[in-house]
């Protein structure tokens, strides 16, 4: 690890319009962001370019980079954007049409025209193959002749091949048989297995995987190339790592294998970040809210950690591997305001994006946002949005909110954009207490973490409807998910589907699959270079009563004791769902493993206070139906010592908060806004 | 009286469809029985207090628009509101008392808020299995509803907080799988709770008048959606008729669904007068299955945004007199009562298709294809697997039909097959799209579905109930039909056919049942498809 050894790491977040940088120089213990403008034709062009004005603005020589971690959207890209390779599947001969079935269940119940659900592999190139497992991982049939297969193969030509058989989890042997005979007939064409990517049970989840995953490795081995072609310059030759949607760092070669482990890797940094916070501040239980121009992200650190999930979405499609648990809700600076026939007033779901976006952006917007509303009632001034770099039209924000809004309602323009504002924070309140909910946990033990562009607008009054008496806004909230990337782990998921009872005597058959696991965990760390005292093994399991059809992640026990974790799974389900059943049996469906190769994490220094201290600005806002003058501090000039008392604005280059009535701020020690509730 | 402004309605509306998320959370996250948790049959909503649904899960449209009628029905004839106290619970299955057939069990309880009461929350489950003569309690050739499993007339599950254990143990006594049942019911019950907690939030925060007001002027607003969504459409009187094969004892007789549907004005009246009398078999539909039917087919007309409660059934009259198969009079058996709910949808749609032709879609396949294989052990072992398979739906005026979609009255997932192998003595041998079966078209219908099961239990008893096996899914402007549907045996390599309303089948190991779904309807005459739409349905293989 003689990488690791040189003094400066630095973080990168490529999103939509901007590239963030977080660098940490060892030396000083400082930590410094950046932005520079994303390059979306190839991201590593503004990748690179951005870690070069780092180093000349902060002093530092490219050969000083060590590692260098990478959070990137070029996967999740390029599925919602379809530009992924021309692929086959091959499957059990039988069940080609799996893919396509779905689980046909519809989510819009009243609609006349649906949409088919997506499916990135059409029937003709959905091949069957002659074999068949069964559940024990025993063979039904063994894997037949293979010749037709591979002419069809062969013809059709494919950039990747998926190959996803059913009971792949309990047995590969026929997955694997199949590869060989692949790789003869297709040499260099990227192969994937159901049974290495998404070793579990449930046939359409692991599928849609398998078929996101080889149709992302050419996409994504490209940009690898394009990136490690850029290194080199300047003595540039840090280790590289990427962000998985679990929240750790995978090593180049996982990402080239295993893309779809950056799928909604997007949220990992502001989650890690919350994470990391919570330690920093001492707070054990955060709930991290992001609110951009489109959504709102939810998710929650409960004594310290982030929870994680064993399956999320990519437009529509499920993906079947661990990541941040995160609930996302159409909620942003763009969300439109409507009247609708009968007279209700909605916000949402439609969105005015970034184009033609918020009507006061100017570019052709002529729908109400809840961004215009904001502008409407003095809360962001219309000089000083985006640090001054977008000059915001009042006027008309407030044409369309009284023609569109407060005419059709009977009410003032400001009354109606208080309204757009209230019904807007009841979604996002509703949005936090479900993440919440769901886990049998109450809004008043948490704080709030506001980060995002939008966030620190409606911050203060969500926490007011949820009875949360601490909001943090931390600094830096414009790079925040890129800070979260500079201080995480290695890590690696493996999991492995027995459908087995919970009961003593299944505990050898259980002490061997786990066996397996950790010397399967132990070899991916050593082959990524992590030294044997950085390595860790954490070992959970999916469980459930016998007949739920879904399951709980339960942390294994201390002692490998069955007993213990089935006694960990009853208290588990109560705490989450009201009852346990502790007569019922329980069931293991999956076991995982994630192997940790910790990174070292520098002292990070503690912010200097500012020298010079302009006294605060005011401004007219509109608040029950009243204008007051409300006090306008700049974030940057705010020292320890400064009081705000509610109402106030402060504001700072990429984000504004406002601080509501009946809450006080004030900096703490590490540099973040902390707002309390006034008793 | 308080005076709430267009926000605080909004806020509250809100809140109480998060209530009724939250409910709905808790039953998919709690539940155990795969026929919940996999098939996802429930549904929870929020109601007022004197019963009306103001917000609702978007799950089962068979459940959601017909709980309100099951809560009214409660409340007026069985256990007046002045007699539910703080901690009851009311269950009852019984469809004589507002329900729909007996395997869905709804749960209710009202909320109350400094002494008044303000809300009632719901929750209805589909359980696995109430007795009677077919496992899964989907008995295809009963005759009366004392056959098709356990009747649960309005009782306190719970008063005031304690548990009824008397009613607990008849229900434990009478049904296959009792653990998974009573399991089911748990999460019902806690799902009460949490819609209970959600909504005193609410009353703290408004007050108990708010709150009252708030529910008047929601179901205001949704009549009024539902009015604009009426007043669109030409006056008129328009007539449609679609049958069900049969009701599965006079076998070969066609059941007769016919709509009048008048438009006058912002109102709307469905006459079903000229349906068929009820039938001998378990087909019948209770007032509360065709209510839900008529309300969803004019929702489905209405501006999305229309908030769905029961205001907006106020602008529509249904005329159904007793005794016909969509108003059933005890004893008539109703297991499988969806049948009338899917065709009465289909027959609503036929009608008005003369209203809004550009809204509404040709025919989908218009039955839930229910299989159930009860498997035995040597050791006498039992277990049971109910699925509801689906087809495709039907072509709409500007685009096809989707493969493989559950339309219309029921909204069913399906169970992963490697779920079922491993935990049955069941083998899937296929699970494909069923090449042919949509309706041609300028818009194609879509396809249905074959899905096949091997039985790998010594002993094996199979029942079916299902429909469209003769008369197929229409097609409009001139769309051919979709597919009708086949099930099949395949015993030492020769294919029988199982009739589609089948009881109790012996079946043995080796032995292999084929489903066959039908496809949606067409739309358009087949001769105007787009040539590349024709080639692409070629080299897909879905003709």
């Amino acid at each position: 690890m003689e990488a690791e050894a040189r003094p400066v790491r630095i973080a990168v977040d490529i999103g939509g319009t901007f590239t963030d940088l977080q660098i940490l120089d060892a030396r000083q213990g400082r930590v410094a962001a950046w932005k520079t403008p994303t390059t979306p034709a190839d991201p590593s062009e503004g990748l690179l370019r951005g870690v070069r004005e780092a180093a000349e603005r902060f002093g530092f020589a490219l050969s000083e980079v060590g590692l260098l971690m990478h959070g990137t959207t070029i996967a999740t890209n390029a599925v919602l954007e379809r530009t992924l390779a021309r692929g086959v599947l091959l499957t059990t001969a039988g069940f080609e049409d799996v893919l396509e079935i779905t689980r046909h269940v519809r989510r819009d119940i009243y609609g006349l025209a649906p949409d088919p659900f997506p499916c990135l592999i059409e029937r003709d190139m959905r091949f069957g193959v002659p074999e068949r497992m069964r559940a024990d991982g025993s063979v039904e049939t063994p894997l037949g002749d293979l010749g037709p297969v591979l002419a069809r193969l062969r013809a059709a030509a494919p950039e990747a091949v998926a190959i996803g058989l059913l009971h792949a989890y309990a047995n590969p042997a026929h997955e694997r048989a199949l590869r060989a005979a692949v790789e003869a007939a297709l040499p260099g064409v990227p192969v994937c297995l159901s049974s290495d990517i998404s070793p579990e049970i449930r046939e359409y989840e692991r599928l849609s995987t398998t078929v996101l995953n080889a149709l992302l490795m050419p996409v994504v081995r490209r940009y690898l190339e394009r990136l490690e072609a850029r290194l080199g310059e300047g003595g540039f030759a840090p280790r590289i790592f990427l962000v998985q949607s679990n929240g750790g760092m995978c090593s180049l070669r996982t990402a080239a294998e295993q893309p779809a482990r950056l799928l909604l890797s997007g949220p990992s940094g502001g989650a890690l970040a919350a994470e990391r916070l919570s330690r920093r501040l001492a707070r054990p239980n955060l709930v991290a809210v992001d609110m951009g121009g489109t959504s709102f992200d939810v998710s929650v650190v409960q004594g310290q950690r982030i929870g994680l999930v064993t399956q999320g979405e990519v437009g529509g499609l499920p993906v079947r591997l661990p990541m941040v648990e995160m609930r996302t809700i159409g909620a942003g600076g763009g969300s439109i305001a409507a009247v609708d026939a009968a007279g209700r007033l909605t916000v949402g779901p439609r969105s005015a994006g970034a184009r033609p976006g918020p009507v006061c952006y100017g570019r052709g917007g002529v729908e109400p946002t809840v961004t215009d509303a904001h502008a409407v009632l003095g809360r962001l001034d219309p000089d000083f949005f985006l640090g001054g770099a977008m000059a915001l039209d009042l006027a008309a924000a407030r044409a369309a909110m009284r023609a569109r809004i407060g005419e059709r309602l009977g009410l003032s323009v400001e009354a109606a954009a208080e309204g757009v504002l209230r019904v807007t924070n009841a979604q996002l309140a509703a949005a936090v207490r479900l993440s919440l909910f769901e886990k049998g946990l109450d809004p008043r033990d948490f704080a709030l973490l506001s980060f995002g562009g939008a966030g620190g607008l409606h911050a203060t009054e969500v926490a007011e409807e949820l009875g949360m008496a601490e909001v943090i806004f931390p600094r830096e909230p414009g790079t925040l998910s890129a800070y979260g990337i500079l201080f995480s782990d290695l890590v690696q998921d493996i999991a492995r589907s027995r459908l087995l009872r919970a009961e003593a005597a299944k505990a050898g058959e259980v002490a061997a699959l786990l066996a397996a696991l950790r010397a399967e965990g132990e070899a991916r760390l050593a082959a990524d270079g992590v030294p044997p005292a950085r390595r860790a093994i954490e070992i959970a399991a999916d469980l459930r009563y016998h007949g739920q059809a879904f399951e709980l992640l339960v942390p294994w026990p201390e002692a490998p004791d069955l007993d213990a974790l089935a006694a960990r799974f009853h208290a588990a389900h109560r705490a989450r769902f009201s009852y346990a059943a502790e007569g019922e049996p329980v069931e293991i469906v999956t076991l995982r493993a994630s192997a940790i190769g910790r990174l070292e994490k520098p002292e990070e220094a503690a912010p200097a206070a500012p020298a010079a201290r302009p006294r605060p600005g005011a401004r007219r806002v509109w608040q029950g139906g009243a204008a007051t003058e409300w006090p306008v501090w700049r974030r940057e000039a705010l020292r320890p010592e400064d009081a705000i008392e509610g109402p106030a604005i402060v504001e700072e280059a990429f984000a504004t908060h406002v601080i509501a009535r009946g809450w006080r701020a004030a900096l703490d020690p590490e540099g973040a806004l902390v707002a309390r509730r006034i008793a | 009286m308080t005076t709430l402004g267009p926000i605080e309605i909004e806020v509250i509306r809100n809140a109480l469809t998060a209530a009724a998320a939250e409910m709905d959370v808790t039953i998919w996250r709690t539940s155990r029985s795969t026929i919940v948790r996999e098939l996802l049959d429930y549904s929870t909503a929020v109601f007022d207090a004197q019963g009306s649904n103001l917000a609702q899960s978007a799950r089962i449209p068979s459940h959601l628009n017909s709980m309100t009628h099951a809560l009214r029905t409660l409340l007026s004839d069985h256990i007046p509101p002045e007699q539910w106290e703080e901690g009851d619970v009311v269950i009852f299955n019984d469809p004589y008392c507002g329900g729909q057939h007996l395997p869905d069990i709804l749960a209710f309880r009202a909320v109350f808020h400094e002494g008044v009461r303000i809300a009632f929350v719901g929750a209805l489950c589909h359980h696995i299995d109430v007795g009677g003569l077919a496992a899964g309690s989907y008995a295809a050739k009963a005759t009366e509803i004392y056959q098709e499993g356990l009747r649960i007339p309005p009782v306190k599950l719970l008063a005031r907080g304690v548990r009824n254990e008397a009613v607990w143990a008849i229900i434990r006594q009478n049904v296959r799988k009792p653990e998974l049942l009573l399991g089911d019911l748990s999460s019902q019950i806690a799902s009460l709770e949490v819609g209970r907690a959600a909504l005193l939030r609410l009353a703290r925060r408004f007050g108990a008048a708010a709150m009252l007001e708030a529910g008047r002027r929601i179901l205001d607003m949704s009549e009024a959606g539902m009015r604009a969504a009426i007043a669109a459409m030409p006056d008129g009187t328009y007539s449609f008729e679609d049958v069900l094969d049969d009701d599965g004892i006079a076998l070969g007789q066609p059941v007769r669904l016919a709509v009048r549907l008048t438009i006058a004005g912002d109102t709307a009246t469905v006459d079903l007068s000229g349906c068929s009398p009820q039938a001998a078999g378990p087909i019948n539909a209770t007032l509360a299955s065709a209510n839900a039917a008529v309300m969803f087919a004019l929702m489905c007309c209405a501006d999305p945004s229309l908030h769905m409660s029961a205001g907006c059934y106020r602008p529509i009259t249904v005329i159904a007199p007793e005794g016909l198969v969509v108003n059933a009079r005890h004893p008539a058996p109703v297991a499988h009562r969806i049948a009338v709910g899917h065709r009465l949808l289909n027959a609503m749609m036929g009608a008005l298709h003369q209203a809004v032709p550009h809204l509404i879609p040709a025919a989908y396949y218009g039955n839930s294809y229910v299989t159930t294989f009860q498997t035995v052990a040597d050791s006498g072992a039992r277990e049971v697997l109910v699925e509801i398979e689906i087809g495709g739906s039907g072509a709409h005026p500007a685009k096809d039909g989707v493969n493989a979609y559950a339309a219309g009255m029921h909204n069913n997932s399906n169970i992963p097959i490697e779920m079922i192998e491993a935990q049955m003595p069941l083998t899937v041998m296929r699970y494909a799209l069923r090449e042919g079966s949509g309706g041609a078209g300028r818009h194609r219908g879509g396809l249905g579905l074959v899905r096949e099961w091997r039985v790998d239990s010594p002993l094996c008893f199979f029942t079916a109930n299902m429909d469209r096996f003769v008369h197929p899914p229409y097609g409009l402007a001139g769309g051919c039909p979709g597919a009708t549907g086949r099930l099949l045996l395949r015993r030492n390599g020769e294919e029988t056919p199982i009739p589609p309303k089948t009881d109790n089948l012996p079946l043995r190991a080796g032995d292999i049942v084929r489903l066959e779904t039908s496809g949606g309807g067409g739309h358009g005459p087949p001769d105007q498809r787009d040539p590349a739409a024709r080639a692409r349905d070629a080299r897909l293989g879905y003709v």
